[in-house]
């Protein structure tokens, strides 16, 4: 098969929307025709690039020498995740079409969606730091572009994600230049390390800047906000889709590929840490959420947790269960995205306190919510079950207790938080407060990707063996990690041990929070997480979260950035022309009037500096240097 | 033939005043032709050049009794297409922009000797005559700066003018002691004798007064005080000429000429640009993020991305060179865009201060889509082209051995994004500042220069491997070759 064609992925989404930029307002479903057709050929290309098998499709042009080449490789591993990614991309492109109906700037959404859909595929194809980095920075712009379009507000945040994603970028490069310092290629996939020493330093680097743009902590404190401002496909195809793919496909390909994670190393600790931190403390964020959208935003930081603690493990067993995890996160979370996206579009608003009942009034929505809510919550036979299951076997088979139990309080409080979200807005009383009294389900367009994907979420659970043998083991085949796990590869076989039983019991527990929490609150469902909320310690630290204590961009915009320029200019500017300012005072007397009034300070100010620096030239360059 | 470049700007520029009787539409029309054709005529040398040949003049062949000489390669051949191409725009710009300061034929007379000078310095080939142009250009600019006659712009041409005094008289100095050790002002004899025989100590003295010299054309750090007073008080065409070209031709090249060809790059010279460039870009970058003028906080951009370039150029490694060279370029194009959408917001709205500005986005649809585009480039964002030089000269850096250096780069360049990003949330976006009601686009052609220049920052970004091939490289080779570094290949092997 000709590799040219590992080109159609990346090129017909970005010529698309190109297209769409310059289309004239005039043509109607223009843009929605274009994006449809655009994704539904990227659709069809990355399933024939998947299909190739074997060693893969490579397209390989020399470009510049510096070992800077045009190199795209569609190996197992990346070619799975662009079939996802093509996937959800076709499916948001539909529902798209539907919610941005009429708003403002939607064509420019949709040029947004369409180069955010090119480049994302060309990250994930390329095999060369060189290009994957250029696909990678510039889906900055269009994360920029794409949350931009939201509300009045959303410029801000559309500057937070940009400069987070930016510092977090900067340590990904770092950790490239230390990488290819100690292996001397920039071609990924010649690239094997130990982490040690510099090698370690490029591996937390590489993985710090994989993991933000999955979204973990302490990079994650845009994706809330987003929640808020920017339209909603965009939290469904951004945050909960296609930046989860790329993000944890660069922390797989960084840690099984490039370097080796051993169980129990110091970077599986590393890893893990992050893993449980993200999952225990986001989900206490999500728990008390009184909003849709922000409730499932940090459920989407939350879950990220899982994937890094699994492939964190170092366990095969918790590594194919970060991988499965992935991608049925991409498949739950677009889809109660989506759901939300519906409620907001049909019943007027996102707000718990003003919904309620509408399980009767959209009975598809409510449908697709439950299957998706089940299946993060881990209930079974979702799809949600299987990986975290695999998760928890993975984490336990380390030994170090600590890592299994966060990851336990993380799946009682997603339980907790599900019904909690459910609840309020599917059943009970439907509040007087709704701005559309009467709310029906959305049009096909909408209801279809919701379903389709919903559909997913079950068959994945129930025939789970088909995406763990076709989509996830072939990615772990011949690696080093596999050494002495042999015999265990038969991840779909279910094993009633007592660590599912474990899980079953948390979910009891979380049901039983929740029966308390809404008999405490007299029967309002969106009041179910109350009694956590205001616990003694607890509501103080909940109280600090929302007043933005915990958020890395604020300290660095309030304190670093602020400061260092308040520094160099009241200290190296300001006291530099204190000392000339002083000077002249002193000279002042004997200096002539004229002089004064050309000679306001400034000017000696700058001749000073101008002699001093010619001091120093001359100093090193005349008298030191020999 | 490369006489050209210097007459016909210096005929068009004695024309000018004259020809502004006649119609005033005239000096406009002229202008722009002028500068296409001479757009036109550097362009028809790139393929000679970029096959590696060098164009030669000699005075003394077509008879005259002097001893002068012009020559272009790969480096003056990159210059000259950079102020070619920026003057264009500026000049198309100004067709709308000079309308409220009157007297359109000195403002042309003006601009056109400042290219006339400019074109000159970088196809002179020997230290008198760099000397010269240097002057030309220096004293048109010092006028343009003036050239709205309020006290600010009087006082800030005025300042320029006493610093750039020391500047050359810190670069005449050095020319005598040179000439006075070799008998010889041509770069090509100067280069085979320098280092024989002469006291190391003068030559160190040499080396100091041209960086501190052609440092504060360039304005490095500390030699950098002038440009934010000098370069905003401009006509906004003009700030984009001298942001975007002239510190380069005056500064950045004649430096690298000398330090090159006649020095050939000592490593003591090497280091000093390396600290000068460092400081220079984080001090500009930092001074930029507390600024409140659009235009001034474009210049400390200026200084901050000059460091870029020196410290490329510094390096002196062919990858080095390279990211420099195409830095400078890019720099010019992102630079004077800028300094064309500030003129354009300030033309709008009447204002330049930010925080009196605000939400005009929507209001002014191209000015705030260039300026986005300005933005993106200047922090290196891929697909644009700042992205790719930038990464050119880190890589050189990292692979000089220089990572410290490396990283303050990448760390200048997230701050160069956000104090951008603030800039554009202050002016563009968010809710529109009471009193601006009422502000629409800019007239066509002002919105035209704009567009260009955003599309050609997006154009050389995308074709980067070509525009390398064909302009950056000869430059580099042309650089290389005067440090020793010997036919070396960018491109296929």
């Amino acid at each position: 098969m000709n590799p040219n064609i590992l080109l159609i992925p990346i090129l017909v989404p970005i010529i698309a929307g190109v297209l769409t930029f310059i289309l004239p307002k005039s043509v109607k479903w223009g843009k929605e025709i274009l994006a449809l057709i655009a994704t539904a050929i990227t659709m069809y290309y990355a399933a024939v690039i998947f299909k190739a098998g074997g060693e893969g499709l490579r397209l390989f042009v020399p470009w510049t020498s510096f070992g800077i080449n045009f190199d795209l490789w569609a190996y197992h591993f990346p070619r799975f995740i662009l079939l996802a990614a093509a996937g959800f991309e076709i499916l948001l492109a539909l529902y798209t079409a539907s919610f941005m109906e009429g708003k403002n700037r939607s064509k420019e959404y949709f040029a947004y969606f369409l180069l955010t859909a090119g480049l994302a595929n060309g990250a994930i194809l390329a095999n060369n730091f060189v290009v994957m980095l250029f696909f990678w920075e510039s889906l900055l712009a269009t994360l920029y572009g794409m949350i931009s379009v939201g509300n009045k507000e959303a410029f801000k945040t559309a500057t937070k994600a940009l400069v987070i994603s930016g510092i977090a970028d900067f340590a990904m490069i770092l950790g490239i230049i230390f990488a290819w310092q100690l292996s001397g290629t920039l071609t990924m996939s010649e690239i094997h390390l130990e982490p040690m020493g510099l090698g370690a330093a490029a591996f937390v680097l590489m993985g710090l800047g994989a993991m933000a743009k999955a979204g973990a902590m302490p990079f994650h404190t845009w994706i809330p906000d987003a929640a808020i401002d920017a339209p909603l496909p965009f939290m469904a195809y951004l945050p909960a889709a296609l930046e989860k793919l790329l993000g944890i496909y660069m922390l797989g390909r960084i840690s099984l590929e490039m370097f080796t994670i051993h169980m129990n190393s110091t970077m599986s600790i590393f890893l893990m840490t992050i893993g449980a931190v993200t999952i225990v403390l986001a989900v206490m964020m999500a728990l008390v959420q009184k909003d849709y959208k922000k409730l499932l935003s940090f459920h989407a930081i939350s879950q990220v947790g899982y994937m890094i603690l699994g492939i964190g493990t170092g366990v095969p067993a918790g590594i194919v269960g970060g991988l499965f995890h992935m991608l049925n996160h991409a498949m739950y979370k677009c889809t109660l995205f989506l759901t939300g996206g519906a409620v907001e579009k049909q019943a007027g608003t996102t707000e718990l306190k003003k919904l309620g009942g509408l399980f009767k009034l959209m009975p598809i929505t409510g449908v697709a919510f439950w299957v998706a809510a089940f299946a993060i919550s881990g209930v079974p036979p979702f799809n949600g079950f299987v990986s975290k299951e695999l998760v928890f076997h993975g984490a336990v088979e380390t030994g170090i207790m600590i890592f299994p139990i966060a990851a336990w309080i993380g799946a009682i409080f997603t339980f907790a938080s599900f019904l909690k979200l459910g609840h309020a807005t599917y059943f009970g009383q439907q509040s007087p407060e709704m701005p559309n009294k009467a709310p029906k389900d959305p049009g096909l367009a909408m209801t279809v990707p919701m379903l389709v994907i919903a559909l997913g979420c079950i068959l994945f659970g129930v025939y789970s063996k088909l995406p763990l043998k076709y989509l996830i083991q072939p990615v772990l085949e011949g690696r080093a990690i596999l050494e002495g796990h042999a015999g265990h590869m038969e991840f779909w076989t279910f094993h009633l041990n007592w660590i599912v039983w474990v899980s079953m019991a948390c979910l009891v527990i979380a049901f039983l929070l929740h029966k308390y929490g809404v008999k405490k609150g007299q029967g309002q469902a969106y009041l179910a997480s109350e009694p956590i909320h205001n616990l003694p310690v607890m509501h103080t630290l909940y109280d600090w979260a929302e007043a933005r204590v915990f958020d890395i961009y604020e300290w660095f915009v309030n304190g670093l950035l602020k400061g260092a320029a308040w520094t160099v200019f009241k200290v190296v500017d300001r006291g530099i022309d204190a000392v000339y300012e002083r000077l002249i005072v002193f000279v002042g007397g004997v200096a002539t009037g004229v002089l004064k009034e050309y000679h306001n300070g400034l000017y000696a100010n700058y001749l000073a500096w101008v002699v001093g620096g010619f001091a120093l030239l001359v100093l090193y360059l005349a008298v030191l240097v020999k | 033939m490369l006489l050209l470049f210097i007459v016909i700007p210096l005929a068009m520029a004695a024309l000018m005043p004259l020809v502004s009787r006649l119609w005033k539409g005239l000096p406009d029309i002229l202008g722009t032709l002028t500068m296409a054709a001479l757009l036109a005529l550097s362009l028809s040398q790139i393929r000679l050049i970029s096959a590696g040949h060098r164009i030669l003049w000699d005075a003394a062949a077509i008879g005259l009794p002097l001893k002068a000489g012009l020559m272009l390669d790969g480096f003056s051949l990159l210059l000259l297409l950079t102020i070619s191409l920026i003057s264009l725009f500026a000049c198309i710009y100004s067709i709308n922009y000079m309308e409220h300061y009157g007297a359109k034929g000195s403002y042309y007379a003006l601009f056109l000797l400042m290219v006339a000078g400019m074109n000159g310095l970088v196809l002179t080939v020997d230290l008198f005559n760099m000397y010269v142009f240097l002057e030309v250009a220096a004293v048109a600019s010092y006028a343009l700066v003036a050239f709205g006659q309020k006290h600010d712009e009087v006082e800030a041409a005025f300042k320029y003018l006493m610093l750039s005094v020391v500047a050359t008289t810190g670069i005449l100095l050095a020319m005598s002691f040179i000439y006075l050790m070799t008998g010889t002002m041509n770069f090509k004899e100067l280069g085979l004798m320098v280092g024989t025989g002469m006291s190391l100590k003068l030559i160190g003295l040499c080396l100091a007064l041209f960086l501190m010299g052609f440092g504060l054309k360039a304005a490095m750090v500390p030699f950098h005080a002038w440009l934010p007073d000098a370069h905003p008080s401009a006509p906004a065409p003009i700030s984009a000429m001298l942001s975007g070209v002239l510190i380069k031709v005056s500064g950045i090249y004649a430096l690298t000429r000398v330090v090159y060809d006649i020095f050939g790059l000592p490593a003591s010279v090497s280091q000093a640009m390396i600290w000068l460039g460092v400081a220079s870009m984080v001090i500009g970058a930092l001074i930029a993020l507390g600024q409140n003028d659009f235009k001034r906080m474009l210049a400390y951009s200026s200084i901050s991305q000059i460091g870029y370039i020196v410290v490329g150029l510094g390096l002196g490694t062919p990858l080095g060179i390279m990211g420099a060279l195409f830095h400078l370029f890019n720099h010019a194009t992102f630079k004077s865009l800028l300094f064309l959408d500030a003129g354009a917001t300030e033309y709008a709205t009447g204002t330049r201060d930010l925080s009196k500005l605000g939400g005009v986005g929507h209001k002014m649809p191209i000015t705030s889509l260039t300026t986005t585009i300005g933005t993106f480039s200047i922090a290196g964002i891929p697909p644009f082209n700042g992205f790719w030089s930038k990464l050119l000269i880190i890589v050189a850096l990292v692979e000089a051995n220089h990572v410290g250096v490396a990283a303050i780069a990448i760390a200048t360049s997230i701050l160069t994004l956000w104090y951008f990003l603030l800039m554009q949330r202050k002016a563009f976006f968010g809710k529109l500042a009471a009193g601006l009601e009422k502000v629409k686009e800019v007239p066509f052609y002002m919105a035209l220069a704009t567009f260009c220049l955003a599309a050609l920052c997006l154009l050389v970004g995308l074709f980067y491997p070509w525009v390398t091939a064909k302009l950056i490289q000869p430059g580099m080779i042309a650089l290389s070759n005067s440090i020793g570094a010997n036919g070396f290949s960018m491109f296929g092997q």
